[in-house]
């Protein structure tokens, strides 16, 4: 009947055999497979394996997935039979026999229709955001209670942000900023050198770094920077157990943790937008002299009358309600990161872009704000 | 020990030989003239004092971590001058269990288990469902596990899956670093018995790197003891042979035993 290199088929007084050769191992089992498809057998066989150098466990789940699919089409009176196994291989064809039933249907991932998916997404962002707007209000509640009780405000810990998320954060800062500054002058000087208005690009880039960019701009660096740092050292803290510890030693994680990141970013980010308008206008400066024939002296003397105090200062005040956003969702994201370091990478990643797009969904508020109040 | 295959087989039989390694980190030598070799379907144990370099020594043998001299042989083939096809080759003939399982943590652990298939060989996606199943079964799991992310398991669950990962393409040796350790001592003892029975109904050579006196006293044909300081095998041979040696260390290994032993 049908012979191939992996077996051949006899009958004899009305009882097929099915003779095994070879090698039935892994490495060739896409052969073997190939070879057993559409074998057409009767209800009971003997399978005889005298003739086997080896069966490994996975040509024997083979095998016996082909007899069973064989032999499922016709009424069944018992199973096949076995002759000639040498007793290794005869333990590894009973081993993988006992486990035949379940291999027949391996269990699949539940799919989701569309509609549901997009119901599932939809109430995981609300549970986000109400999570971020809860997380502030206990923010809030443990600065009160440092407010009453200043000695559990933890110092310490503020100056170390401070100097982590401040002092540290200038040098980057600084030459962003510069360099916006820089940028912003090229392009209004292009324009304003065709019409003679030279001196008018220092009014344009006095108010627009000042007020828009410097803070945006800073806030953004400082979200990738501080934001995700927070995120992952609350999130390994979380991983090693650090934050359970801190509770169970009676110390609040909020106290400890928290308050100081928020508050340390809530007064580093208006020092660095400081930072960052100084820069940015000495990028300004230093580009208008060579491009623009304004020379220093003329463009302070521009900047005097143009830029209004005020411009500033709406940069300025913007700086702490973007940092404790910023300070927020990176210490949330961190406190409630799952316990594997998949989801603590994927936390640090969500916080940088929630943070980017809390900051200039903040900013667009502020900015409606402003003209209504007309300020 | 009896019934069970001869230990210390050097020759053609060898599917593990370690000749003469030395390690050193700067000044430290960890290893300073290791040499054994492991025959096939044997359960062999590997134990030595913190800072031996138990862990250092299994990179080596599975080629992860060059050593400063000496040679290891896997089926034949030296891992540290082999061309890059043949350790293709040897690579596929062993698995290796690492202590926290190493799963890939994006992947479903049906997913984990069939990386090795679906990358080696040319099954249909079918076989490969069903396969996997049997492996997740033959590490003692439940089929439906299969659906779970890493991050779902327990750390006992973790390390059948790793073995179930471990053994997908039919390896002929399996090397497993900790089995059984952060694990309570029914799901370890457990466990012992799936190593048990991977090679004696499997037919696979083993070699783990333990602590854990019960799976050394239980389940392992021969038990090789690196010795502190010398940087040497300190015994090798059945846990009855390397508990008779005279040498400090071991005797305050096995003691901590038999107080225990005597105590309940």
């Amino acid at each position: 009947m049908s012979n191939t290199r992996w077996f051949t088929v006899d009958t004899h007084d009305g009882r097929t055999s099915v003779r095994l050769t070879g090698a039935w191992r892994l490495q060739h089992l896409a052969e073997i497979e190939t070879a057993l498809a559409g074998l057409a057998l009767p209800p009971t066989v003997s399978v005889d394996g005298s003739a086997l150098t080896e069966i490994d466990s996975a040509a024997a789940l083979v095998l016996l997935r082909a007899l069973h699919a064989a032999q499922s089409t016709q009424a069944a009176p018992g199973g096949p039979s076995w002759v000639g196994f040498s007793a290794a291989d005869g333990r590894i064809v009973e081993q993988v026999r006992t486990h035949l039933e379940a291999t027949a249907a391996p269990p699949m991932p539940r799919r989701q229709q569309p509609l549901a998916q997009l119901g599932v997404k939809v109430i995981a962002l609300s549970d986000l955001l109400g999570g971020h707007v809860n997380f502030l209000g206990a923010t809030v509640a443990a600065f009160g209670e440092a407010l009453v009780q200043p000695r559990r405000l933890r110092l310490r810990e503020l100056t170390v942000q401070l100097e982590q998320t401040g002092l540290m954060a200038i040098p980057v800062v600084a030459l962003v900023t510069m360099l916006i500054g820089v940028v912003i002058t090229y392009l209004l000087g292009l324009q304003a050198e065709k019409y003679g208005a030279n001196i008018f690009v220092v009014d344009g880039v006095g108010i627009g770094a000042t007020r828009e960019f410097a803070p945006i701009i800073v806030a953004v660096i400082v979200a990738g920077r501080s934001g995700a740092a927070f995120t992952a050292q609350l999130g390994s803290m979380r991983l090693t157990e650090e934050t359970d510890a801190i509770r169970t030693l009676g110390l609040s994680p909020m106290q400890v943790l928290v308050v100081p990141r928020v508050l340390a970013l809530m007064i580093a980010l208006p020092l660095l937008v400081f930072v960052g308008d100084v820069m940015s206008l000495a990028g300004a400066m230093a580009i208008a002299g060579p491009m623009l024939d304004v020379t220093p002296v003329a463009f302070l003397a521009r900047l005097r009358e143009a830029l209004d105090a005020r411009h500033v200062f709406v940069g300025l005040a913007k700086a702490p309600v973007f940092a404790a956003v910023i300070a927020v969702i990176g210490c949330r994201m961190g406190m409630t990161v799952g316990r594997d370091t998949r989801a603590l990478g994927a936390a640090t990643t969500s916080t940088v872009v929630q943070s980017i797009v809390a900051v200039i969904l903040l900013d667009a508020v502020f900015a409606v704000l402003m003209q209504a109040l007309d300020i | 020990m009896t019934g069970r295959p001869p230990v210390d087989r050097p020759g053609p039989d060898a599917v593990i030989e370690v000749d003469d390694i030395v390690t050193r980190f700067g000044a430290q030598t960890v290893h300073n003239g290791v040499s054994f070799s492991v025959g096939r379907g044997t359960l062999v144990g590997l134990i030595g004092g913190s800072g031996t370099g138990k862990s250092v020594l299994l990179r080596e043998i599975i080629g992860l971590q060059r050593p400063t001299a000496g040679r290891v042989r896997l089926f034949g083939t030296d891992m540290w001058s082999a061309p890059p096809q043949e350790l293709d080759a040897v690579r596929r003939r062993f698995g290796m269990m690492f202590q926290d399982g190493a799963l890939f943590s994006s992947l479903s652990v049906a997913q984990n288990v069939a990386v090795p298939l679906r990358e080696h060989t040319h099954l249909s996606s079918a076989t490969i469902d069903a396969l996997v199943v049997l492996r997740l079964l033959q590490a003692g799991l439940p089929a439906d596990v299969g659906t779970k992310m890493p991050s779902e398991l327990s750390g006992g669950m973790r390390k059948r899956v790793a073995i179930a990962r471990a053994i997908a393409l039919e390896p002929e040796v399996l090397f497993l670093d900790e089995p059984t350790s952060g694990l309570d001592p029914i799901t370890a003892r457990g466990f012992d018995r799936l190593v048990r029975s991977l090679v004696d109904d499997l037919g696979l050579t083993v070699f783990l790197v333990t602590h854990d006196l019960d799976t050394l006293l239980g389940v392992v044909d021969r038990l090789i003891v690196l010795g502190s300081g010398q940087g040497r095998v300190l015994a090798d041979g059945t846990v009855r042979d390397v508990m008779a040696v005279d040498d400090a260390w071991i005797r305050d290994y096995f003691s901590v035993r038999r107080i225990a032993g005597d105590g309940s």
